[in-house]
């Protein structure tokens, strides 16, 4: 399958956090492939890496010094090499193989909860669950992404495994234990998950398998991550090829390639996009944000016809949608399903409606994050606001639990 | 971003559809489509007062509503007294709470409640045959929609259906039973939300039937069936309390903590 370079790529912040950071580059620097362009701010060993070789473009921040973006052009003669890491003292050492991770870009790939974000630099998981199954609409097959990386993906897991004194959870998809790797591991846990989303889901998975805490986090990655940071203990580079799915309404055909994070959705979806307006999505068309990159976890890219904007609505009509409380929610089956009958879902989403803490507590708050429930907004349709409402009260948790 | 098609009124609509079969059975044997307007009329009346004066969309759920109660209030009440039970059943059963959706009880049931107990010397309907087994492709279509809870409609099948094999239940209530099961029991908003507890919600409104037939002298079915439906959607927080204990302790047991 053919890997596509795009001619500008972005450094990013991992979603949901928003991060202040050092730059390490200046406009009109060379960077190569892995290297480091910004270090964050309270915690100077976490390195965020450039996906391309090329020139640093510019560098935008947000107030606070958080990080926007930061913008690479391509080289254009060819790839000039990526910055190689020296893994001989993390083969060994747990402490030296998380500096290796927090150096060579692999930590802003793992996100833990609660919460959401990006760990902390000592931060020591009660369960890592690497996710080899994606039943996002649309998603690419991980099976295929991680074919013939099998090797890889048992260093990445065994490697993970130091990481945690608890469990290395293996998701897998229905008849891919071809997968699992073959040296004897004795926290690791496969899964077989179902096909339906949502039982791909991480936060689903957390869920039903180790619940997250604020004192017991949970990190979660992705198994063709894991196989790169298996391949980065290897040969010393990190890999930034991924596999990504282009699909969505708003496209003349859909297509499959390999290309880096934070590449230019523009690029990668000139030739195919149907005439007309479109929305470009990172992520799936259940949880994809407008941006103009593809994020640093995302293996998706949806493009959707763009929406006509409507005739405005009767002042009535309008008023009514816009009362301070909007439509309830009516359990039916459809709203259960939505969250893979994992937990009682009317009970829940009332709970996260009211704004009730304890009850969503009790029921696994602390498990899932905005895209685990986003299909319970789209199920709801136009009024799902299941992911705004389970934001809220996941920062006011962790606003409380902070103090 | 796409959207579903879950929201309130497509559940209310569906709801709609599941009781067409009763419906269309009920006028065809001779149903009072009287009661039916009158019953829209006041219940529109007191939508609009309440989306002008508190922002509260209207619901098609009142279509519902009037329909279970135009097919099970008492008869003969004349226009005034039903007026009145209406009033009382959906302004304080559903509307001061905040519409459909954030009732606790069904302002059908507390509208019937409300007249049988105000008006006892009025005569309940009865229902024939056809109209009463008009309920199993009604709560059939509710199931495969998914806007009936399965769960209250299978306890209560288990526990009135052994009632029946073993004669406890003879046919008149069976049918009336039937009927209150799927207008008024086997509600989404209002019955018990967590499966265990839907299961035990229509096992109780059975058992419930059973016990006003056995106990209950001088009582019309429709009347035993209505006031047990009051009580089984009375006990649905309580089932589901209780069935969100045993799910979070038999998480903690399996996981070490919630």
């Amino acid at each position: 399958m053919e890997f596509v370079t795009t001619e500008e790529a972005a450094v990013q912040a991992p979603e949901g956090s928003a991060l202040p950071i050092t730059p390490l580059v200046a406009p009109g620097d060379r960077v190569l492939r892995g290297q480091a362009v910004a270090s964050l701010r309270h915690a100077p060993g976490i390195s965020l890496v450039s996906p391309i070789t090329g020139t640093a473009a510019h560098v935008r921040l947000h107030p606070g010094r958080k990080l926007s973006e930061i913008v690479i052009y391509r080289e254009q003669d060819g790839d000039a090499g990526a910055v190689r890491h020296d893994t001989a003292a993390a083969a060994d050492d747990a402490t030296d193989l998380r500096r290796l991770m927090q150096a060579s870009g692999v930590w802003p790939l793992l996100r833990r909860r609660p919460f959401g974000g990006m760990p902390a630099a000592e931060e020591v998981p009660a369960a890592i669950v690497v996710m080899a199954t994606d039943t996002r609409p649309g998603a690419p097959d991980p099976r295929r992404a991680l074919a013939g990386r099998e090797e890889d993906l048992g260093r990445g897991l065994a490697a993970l495994g130091r990481l945690t004194d608890g469990p290395v959870v293996l998701c897998l998809p229905e008849g891919a234990e071809e997968l699992l790797p073959t040296g004897v591991m004795p926290r690791l846990r496969p899964v077989i998950r179902g096909a339906l989303h949502p039982q791909g889901a991480s936060g689903i998975c957390i869920h039903q398998l180790c619940p997250a805490a604020p004192e017991a986090p949970v990190w979660d990655m992705h198994a063709e991550d894991a196989a790169a940071l298996g391949a980065l203990l290897k040969k010393g580079v990190l890999e930034m090829s991924r596999l990504v799915r282009i699909g969505g309404a708003g496209l003349r055909e859909g297509r499959s390639l390999r290309t880096h994070p934070g590449a230019d959705l523009r690029q990668l979806t000139r030739r195919i996009v149907a005439p007309g307006g479109h929305v470009l999505l990172s992520g799936s068309p259940l949880d994809g944000r407008r941006v103009s990159w593809l994020g640093p976890r995302d293996r998706q890219i949806t493009v959707l016809p763009e929406v006509p904007r409507r005739p405005p609505a009767h002042w009535l009509a309008d008023a009514l949608g816009h009362a301070p409380r909007g439509t309830p929610v009516i359990p039916t089956a459809a709203l259960t399903q939505a969250f893979g009958a994992a937990l009682p879902a009317a009970v829940f989403v009332r709970a996260l409606g009211a704004g009730d803490e304890e009850t969503a507590l009790r029921l696994g708050l602390l498990s899932l994050l905005e895209e685990d429930v986003a299909l319970a907004d789209y199920v709801l349709g136009e009024g799902g606001q299941v992911m705004a409402q389970l934001r809220r009260i996941l920062d006011r948790v962790q606003r409380e639990t902070a103090a | 971003m796409t959207k579903g098609l879950w929201t309130r009124e497509t559940v209310a609509l569906l709801l709609l559809a599941a009781h067409g079969p009763l419906a269309l059975m009920w006028v065809w044997y001779g149903g009072a489509l009287s009661r039916l307007v009158l019953a829209l009329v006041v219940i529109g009346g007191w939508q609009l007062v309440f989306m002008l004066a508190r922002a509260q969309a209207p619901s098609l759920a009142a279509l519902v509503t009037a329909l279970a109660i135009a097919m099970l209030a008492p008869q003969d009440l004349g226009v005034l007294r039903l007026s009145l039970g209406i009033t009382f059943g959906v302004v304080m059963g559903e509307l001061v709470f905040g519409g459909w959706g954030r009732n606790v009880v069904h302002p059908a049931t507390v509208t019937l409640a409300f007249l049988g107990f105000g008006f006892p010397a009025f005569a309940w309907p009865g229902f024939d045959a056809p109209v009463g087994w008009a309920a199993i492709p009604a709560a059939l279509i509710g199931c495969v929609t998914g806007v009936m809870p399965v769960g209250v409609i299978g306890g209560a099948l288990v526990v009135g259906g052994g009632a029946a094999l073993t004669g406890a239940l003879p046919e008149p209530v069976l049918l009336a039973g039937g009927v209150v099961l799927v207008l008024l029991v086997a509600d989404p908003v209002t019955s018990a939300a967590t499966t265990p507890a839907r299961w035990v919600n229509g096992g109780l409104y059975a058992a419930l039937l059973v016990l006003f037939h056995s106990g209950w002298d001088g009582a019309a079915p429709v009347q035993m069936a209505v006031a047990a439906a009051l009580l089984a959607s009375l006990a649905a927080p309580l089932l589901d309390e209780a069935a969100l204990a045993l799910w979070v302790a038999r998480r903690r047991r399996r996981h070490g903590q919630s």
